[in-house]
């Protein structure tokens, strides 16, 4: 090879770089669902990123997911989903595809990314560039939007400006599948799954976030629509049953966050107003104060997340998990056992439904990790985490990274 | 971390005059000074039962002690590949610290009340690895050793430690070994070995610390080591944890 191919290949190196991992993952439920009589559902997920570097002001990266489960979350279809608006977690999709270009004080970032927004690590009311995956109500993960992003950051001061020509939806529970809670007097009434309708407009958000001596804040604004759905549902006659279609209302967004390092504790807060033209949609405002502090090895984060609400047509027919959480005491405590080892725990409590999720994880050599976890719901029927309660389970993942 | 930061007591400038325990400490951060650094750092930790764990990354740091930034980039083992930390000095408080994670995609600050916390599983603490002004301790010349003076240093602001004691070699003014105390003995035990002379700055090529109460050790070995390379500002921002990562 040529001293000049071999610079090249030097070069190609030093520019590009890899990383993903390997997961299995089993869950255990002791209780069958109303609608699920399963008990164990495995799961094999492979995700892979990449980027590369073309020059100081550009770069590219991606990032594949490849998925199969036991329990048919997953379609069964070899094709790449770049979308992200199936019923079920695609096969293989596209997580990320996305150039950043940066020039002196700005950033701008185009295509399929992740664009997150808020401080508190409880609930982000703020973060309305994010949805989930919401299958596994309890265990989600967020999902990638394709959008243009223009950072510009100045001494302490930071403006974001965001736009979503293509909207995505979170993904709500499957109907035929436990975390899909029907009411005593629907049970037995067969669902019929109408698909969703998508809005077609554009999205826009603003975010100004300002670093000072001893805290920082932000304000933000988001014009566009809900990610979580409400239905509509229709009694048919031939075969009989409710046939129900997803919508995702319009929704703005009036937001703001702190977070202010004191002696003892750092304290974190969030708070959003959300305003709705669309006919049936609720208005309200989710808030979160949470304290965090570290003593040694233990991390501790604890806080309240509520909500007002200030219009409310009473439409049952919707699916809001991040209302569901609101109204409780949430915390997290962790423990970094050694460079190998670690456990934490997760609560969010309150009268009518809490949960509870404990999680020891433990690095093998370079590239294994095996994490076991139990997680326990309890609650009334009719609370957003207490209708979960025939949910708890017990998990065992085991990780390769590379 | 860096050895400069691992330095933990060094501060602002000044002529040495033998003897005088302030004034030697200041000729060490005298002759340590550099605009900007960057290395690769191999990090083993040793447990009590022998039990090694070892991370790699990059670290980058621009401006002077006390107000400088920098950036650390964890390139191993696998599962932290890209998992990023930004630190902000700051000469009258303790520092900002932010840290991105690339599986949630968004930086977070870090809650730093307790200096205490061991850095990221290892010997080290976060008290260990801050700048902090030289006028924020007392000085008192024990005497020498090995041709190496011996100094105490007890912290006027609060601390985990009640002082340390510092070896600094009397030829080349170059720290060898600190030992931090508490109330109840000997807490940590840091050493500085394989001096190299880099860009005419007299360095430590492996800083090793020994936690005395837990019985385990963390080696640290900086390769690829440059000093006053062309860095810039908005190499050590949010925007830029986001986009290393």
């Amino acid at each position: 090879m040529s001293a000049s191919a071999l610079l090249l290949v030097s070069l190609i190196a030093q520019s590009f770089e890899q990383r993903g991992f390997f997961e299995n993952r089993a869950l255990f439920y002791p209780q069958t669902g109303a609608n699920d009589s399963a008990h164990v559902l495995g799961e094999t997920f492979l995700r892979y990123e990449a980027s590369y570097k073309f020059s100081s002001w550009l770069k590219l990266s991606g990032v594949i997911d490849a998925r199969f489960d036991s329990h048919r979350q997953v379609e069964r279809e070899a094709r790449l989903d770049v979308s992200d608006r199936l019923l079920q977690r695609p096969a293989l999709s596209l997580r990320r595809l996305s150039a950043t270009l940066h020039k002196g004080k700005l950033t701008a970032e185009i295509g399929r990314q992740f664009i997150r927004w808020g401080k508190a690590d409880i609930l982000n009311p703020t973060d309305r560039f994010a949805p989930k995956d919401y299958l596994s109500v309890i265990d989600s993960d967020f999902l990638g939007v394709t959008a243009a992003r223009a950072t510009y950051e100045s001494g302490g001061h930071t403006i974001d400006l965001v736009w979503q020509p293509f909207f995505t939806p979170s993904r709500s529970p499957l109907i035929n599948q436990r975390w899909t809670v029907l009411p005593p007097e629907a049970q037995g009434i067969p669902i019929v799954d109408r698909g969703a309708r998508y809005p077609g407009g554009s999205q826009y958000g603003a975010r100004y976030n300002h670093i000072g001596a001893g805290y920082e804040f932000s304000l933000c604004f988001f014009d566009g629509f809900q990610n979580l759905p409400q239905f509509d549902g229709q009694v048919v006659v031939a075969p009989f049953g409710v046939a129900v279609e997803r919508f995702y209302p319009r929704l703005r967004l009036y937001g703001a966050d702190a977070a202010v390092p004191l002696k003892w504790f750092t304290v974190k807060s969030e708070a959003a107003y959300f305003t709705s033209s669309t006919l049936g949609a609720q208005e309200y405002a989710i808030f979160v104060i949470q304290l965090e502090r570290q003593v040694k090895e233990f991390s501790f984060v604890g806080g309240y997340a509520g909500d007002v609400v200030t219009r409310d047509p009473a439409n049952p027919f919707q699916f809001a998990p991040d209302r569901g959480f609101a109204r409780s005491f949430v915390g997290r405590a962790g423990w970094t056992v050694d460079t190998n080892r670690s456990m934490a725990l997760e609560a969010a409590v309150r009268a009518s439904g809490s949960f509870l999720r404990y999680e020891y994880s433990q690095l093998f050599g370079q590239h294994w990790r095996a994490t076991a976890g139990a997680a326990w719901i309890r609650g009334d029927a009719g609370d957003f985490l207490g209708q979960y309660h025939r949910n708890s389970y017990f998990s065992l993942a085991l990780r390769y990274s590379f | 971390m860096s050895r400069l930061l691992l330095a933990a007591l060094l501060f602002a400038p000044g002529i040495a005059l033998a003897q005088d325990p302030r004034q030697i400490i200041e000729e060490v951060q005298r002759r340590q000074r550099s605009q900007s650094q960057r290395y690769e750092g191999t990090l083993e930790v040793i447990g009590a039962e022998n039990r090694v764990a070892t991370k790699r990354w990059i670290f980058e740091r621009i401006g002077a002690f006390g107000e400088s930034k920098a950036m650390l980039r964890f390139i191993a083992p696998a599962e932290v590949k890209g998992v990023g930390l930004l630190i902000v000095n700051h000469p009258d408080r303790s520092s900002d610290q932010w840290m991105w994670r690339p599986s949630i995609g968004r930086d977070q600050r870090i809650a730093m009340q307790d200096r205490s916390t061991r850095f990221f599983g290892t010997d080290f603490s976060f008290e260990d690895l801050e700048e902090r002004d030289v006028n924020q301790f007392d000085f008192k010349l024990l005497g020498e050793e090995n041709n190496a003076w011996k100094i105490e240093s007890r912290p006027r602001k609060s601390s985990q430690y009640t002082h340390s004691v510092l070896w600094i070699k009397k030829d080349n003014y170059t720290l060898q070994r600190v030992e931090a105390f508490n109330k109840n003995g000997l807490v940590r035990a840091i050493e500085y070995r394989d001096y190299e002379l880099v860009k005419n700055i007299w360095t430590a090529r492996t800083t090793e610390v020994t936690d005395v109460a837990r019985k385990s050790r963390t080696i640290l070995k900086y390769d690829k080591l440059e000093y006053n390379l062309p860095m810039k500002d908005d190499q050590f921002t949010l925007q830029a944890l986001r986009r290393a990562s």
